[in-house]
């Protein structure tokens, strides 16, 4: 199929490799950031990180929206959830979350009105056929998600639906970004972007990285290849001495993003104070709540949550993972009390989860890690 | 269809921001068009963001919304090819 075989050519791929080996300073060790976890699934279902130098370490970030959200916020989703006239409605993933006294998957199964969606407008639609009954969506996502929830909140409004509430959890890429390159835990050299995100908000909010940090940045697509070239404009740019934003899915991203989208999203949202993240803790205007003209769409008014705040288990190590201070393979319970399975943290929950992503497709990794070095 | 790319009914976490479909467009139906995956799976997609729209574009959808559009294009592996 166009725009996906030749993206997955063997003889291509090993190429690029070539390409980045011939420029890889063997006295150097390279650290770049995916910050997608579809780039991080990508990376170890085909196989890409061991096609790199070992000089090049890839190092995964916190873009996965299910792995960086609060227990606090899985618990009040959960309290939404168990009210008798509510039917709550969410994306499959977040069913498996673990708040402080379960998931929503157990809520359901002891009588809460929970459905799995597919779309918010799925959501929506179940409010039209349910009048008497009040419908919750538990939105969640970064900017390639966003969009759809401000569309349905405009299909509510202009439909005059009013048994339709939205529980946002919606966070922006751009905070969290710049709070890692402000930690004093790390030190990375380059960033490969997301390519979906970037489909709606467009190439021009990473500038900062270049201008303020002097990191390069490459917007990446999804195929193996896209990866490998991604990677190899990175290092051009390391070797070169330059520091760029480069857009490599140009097939899909426009360098100013998706105008009508970022209306849409200005319209019905607006930037929170601040947000919490887990592992990165309180990130200022990095999450979106309902703007006051969607305020009767608002399911944290309507249902007045507390904003509660709940800490991780003590054994697990999401925070240091998200951070990229740890490999997933060098939790303390990795693979044995946090499993795809029976997660402890939503890293292992979501399947765009690093550490999801090492269990299912790692394996080949781990046999080159001294299994004393588990801390 | 190869395996692992997302389509319709299989596309990893749709919580995670880039779990995006590329589909292409079958019909118009109001505001939202009849759309098909590379499996041959059909769904209506909202298209408002994307507007405007014509039978047979490629678009890219997440959580049945278009929020952008793949553009006709030969990809050009030249310059990894140097």
């Amino acid at each position: 199929m166009k725009y996906v075989d030749e993206f997955r050519d063997g003889e291509l791929a090993r190429a690029v490799a070539a390409g980045i080996a011939s420029i890889t300073d063997p006295d150097r060790h390279y650290k770049i950031m995916e910050v997608c976890g579809g780039h991080t699934h990508t990376i170890y279902r085909h196989g890409i990180k061991d096609l790199l130098p070992d000089q090049v370490e890839l190092v995964h970030g916190p873009g996965c929206p299910v792995c960086v959200l609060p227990m606090g916020r899985v618990d009040e989703g959960i309290e939404i959830a168990e009210r008798p006239e509510v039917i709550f409605t969410c994306f499959g993933d977040m069913m498996r979350v673990p708040g402080s006294r379960g998931n929503l998957l157990e809520i359901k199964a002891e009588g809460a009105d929970i459905r799995m969606v597919y779309s918010p407008l799925d959501a929506l639609r179940i409010a039209r056929e349910n009048p008497e009954r009040e419908v919750v969506f538990y939105a969640i996502g970064f900017e390639t998600t966003a969009p759809s929830t401000a569309l349905t909140l405009q299909r509510a409004k202009k439909e005059g639906i009013e048994n339709f509430s939205v529980f946002c959890n919606h966070v922006t890429i751009v905070p969290p970004v710049r709070a890692l390159l402000d930690s004093p835990d790390l030190r990375l050299d380059a960033f490969i972007g997301p390519g979906h995100v970037s489909t709606v908000i467009g190439c021009r909010p990473y500038e900062f990285m270049s201008a303020d940090y002097d990191k390069p940045c490459v917007v990446a697509g999804f195929e193996p290849l896209d990866l490998l070239q991604s990677i190899l404009m990175l290092m051009r740019q390391l070797e070169d001495g330059r520091c760029e934003v480069e857009n490599q899915y140009g097939r899909v991203v426009p360098w100013e993003g998706n105008l009508q989208a970022l209306k849409s999203m200005a319209e019905v949202f607006e930037l929170r104070p601040y947000f919490e993240w887990r592992g990165l803790g309180f990130i200022a205007q990095s999450a979106l709540k309902l703007s006051p003209a969607y305020a009767d769409f608002d399911a944290e008014l309507r249902y007045s949550t507390p904003g509660v705040r709940v800490a991780d288990p003590k054994a697990c190590q999401c925070g240091e993972v998200l951070k990229g201070v740890l490999k997933p393979h060098e939790c303390r319970v990795f693979g044995t009390a946090c499993t795809p399975e029976r997660p402890l943290g939503a890293l292992m929950v979501s399947s765009e989860g690093a550490c999801a992503a090492y269990y299912n497709f790692g394996r080949k990794s781990f046999e080159k890690v001294e299994i004393g070095s588990r801390k | 269809m190869l395996p692992g790319y997302c389509t319709l009914d299989h596309d990893g976490c749709v919580t995670c921001s880039d779990a995006g479909i590329p589909v292409r467009v079958v019909s118009m139906e109001g505001d939202d068009a009849l759309c098909e995956d590379t499996a041959g799976n059909r769904a209506r997609i909202a298209v408002e963001l994307v507007v405007p729209v014509r039978v047979g574009e490629v678009l890219l959808t997440h959580g049945g919304v278009a929020i952008g559009k793949v553009a006709a294009q030969e990809e050009d592996f030249s310059e990894v090819r140097r």
